[in-house]
């Protein structure tokens, strides 16, 4: 669709651009862009999308604007407080540019809905959750679009960009976060300007993805230490045995996750060295204030467990809550120590205070305390 | 053999803040143990129970990937570790 009057004098100043010119401004007005949180990332990303004339921007976020959101979202001003984050960021960009068209999406991405919300879009991963970000990068490879990727935590932040067919994705580079390790901005705090920095490389990409100009940010991460004001580069390449894009994939459908610990709060939970556990039980008094919870497969348990441990597996924990004993502190055990963390964030969402998990897993266990323990493959 | 390592953001709460630390090692497993000495528990964040890189964690020697623990190092390097970040 050509470009009306009012669009010419508009865009000028990219107009003006021989890279980009009247040929660039229309792909853009052609083009749809999905942002994937209305936060601190998604903020400036969309705000420069708009301004640039992206045709089509799309929001996904089931959050309200808060209080807190406001040092670093600014996409909302105070008297957006309380309004569906989607709905007041569609609000903001048409006042700022009516020419284009933005569908807000209230609602949680999950694995039921995620491939047609993406599908069609050119996509911008700005959330702050570790599971919808790897639910993001498998769906726009399953889907086979491309994807700008950022993250954020205190003074620091990450950028980098998958093209289908032309490099490696996000699970190239991190094949999984593990659960609870990776602290939240919520609970590490972020400055407010950080995501600025990051949210404008996301735009950045984005345009240069559709009008096909310049170098994207392909098999390289980009990082930006704001303390330090520097910025660094740190190339990857496409992993053969990567679960989504390597040469024999298991992943082929968007992976429906238990509930993640990255949202949680996990500074309650009492992290258990193997020889702290075994202390504890061999003292009566504290293993009596202690209930072992192995929340590793039935067959991981069946081959080898804790004398008294109690098998409930963590994807059905969050059903069986219930089951654990008032007055004792539950000590989560599993392989590793990742389902464990797991299961300390879901019984904290389910209002266990603090419970424990087994720092390293039963492998550690094995390896301090008891080498004739035969911990089974997860 | 003295390097420098850079040290991600969520990892600081282990080097009151710092974002460089001075180590010593002719690899990379050894610079790790040099950290390590000094900032107990901070291996374990990096490198699991069976020595392999954590998969939400990446180290570089400059710009070079590690891909072992045996990889040497030689004064000057900075040995750069990259950690997920989750935050947006």
């Amino acid at each position: 669709m050509p470009l009306s009057a009012a669009e010419l004098s508009r865009y000028h100043r990219h107009l003006s651009l021989p890279e980009l010119g009247r040929d660039g401004q229309e792909r853009l007005k052609n083009a749809r862009v999905v942002v994937i949180g209305a936060g601190g990332l998604g903020s400036p990303a969309a705000l420069y999308l708009a301004a640039a004339g992206v045709g089509t921007l799309g929001l996904v976020d089931f959050d309200r604007v808060e209080l807190s959101n406001l040092q670093r979202q600014v996409l909302f001003d105070t008297a957006a407080i309380g309004r569906a984050k989607a709905e007041a960021a569609r609000e903001r960009l048409l006042a700022l540019n009516p020419e284009i068209s933005v569908v807000a999406h209230t609602l949680t991405l999950d694995a039921g809905n995620v491939l047609d919300v993406l599908r069609g879009y050119v996509v911008l991963d700005v959330t702050d959750r570790l599971t919808t970000r790897y639910l993001v990068n498998d769906a726009c490879v399953l889907l086979g679009k491309p994807l700008v990727s950022a993250a954020i935590h205190r003074f620091e932040g990450h950028a980098m960009t998958y093209l289908p067919g032309r490099g490696p994705c996000y699970r190239c580079l991190f094949p999984e976060a593990e659960e609870g390790v990776v602290a939240s901005c919520a609970e590490a705090g972020v400055l407010g300007v950080l995501p600025g920095v990051l949210g404008t490389i996301q735009a950045t990409e984005a345009i240069k993805i559709i009008t096909g100009i310049g170098e994207p940010l392909v098999g390289r991460l980009a990082t930006y230490d704001a303390l330090e004001l520097r910025f660094a580069e740190f190339p990857f390449t496409r992993r053969a045995d990567c679960a989504v894009c390597g040469e024999h994939p298991t992943i082929t459908a968007p992976l429906r996750t238990v509930a993640s610990c990255d949202t949680a709060d996990l500074s309650s939970v009492h992290r258990l060295t193997p020889s702290a556990l075994r202390d504890r039980l061999a003292s009566d008094g504290s293993r009596a204030a202690l209930v072992l919870i192995d929340v590793r497969d039935p067959q991981e348990f069946d081959t080898c467990h804790l004398e008294g441990a109690r098998n409930i597996p963590v994807a059905e924990l969050a059903r069986r809550v219930g089951e654990l004993p008032d007055g004792c502190t539950p000590v989560f055990l599993c392989r590793s120590g990742r389902r464990s963390l797991t299961a300390c964030a879901l019984a904290i969402r389910a209002g266990i205070g603090a419970p424990a998990h087994l720092e390293g897993g039963l492998l550690a266990w094995a390896a301090e305390v008891d080498p004739t323990f035969e911990v089974a493959r997860g | 053999m003295s390097c420098t390592v850079r040290i991600p953001s969520p990892l600081r709460s282990y080097t009151a803040g710092a974002a460089t630390i001075a180590a010593d090692g002719g690899t990379v497993e050894e610079v790790l143990a040099s950290l390590e000495r000094r900032f107990s528990g901070i291996r374990f964040r990096m490198i699991d129970e069976q020595s392999r890189i954590r998969p939400h964690i990446r180290l570089y020697i400059n710009t070079g990937e590690v891909t072992a623990l045996s990889q040497p190092v030689v004064a000057g390097d900075i040995v750069h570790v990259i950690c997920a970040l989750s935050g947006g």
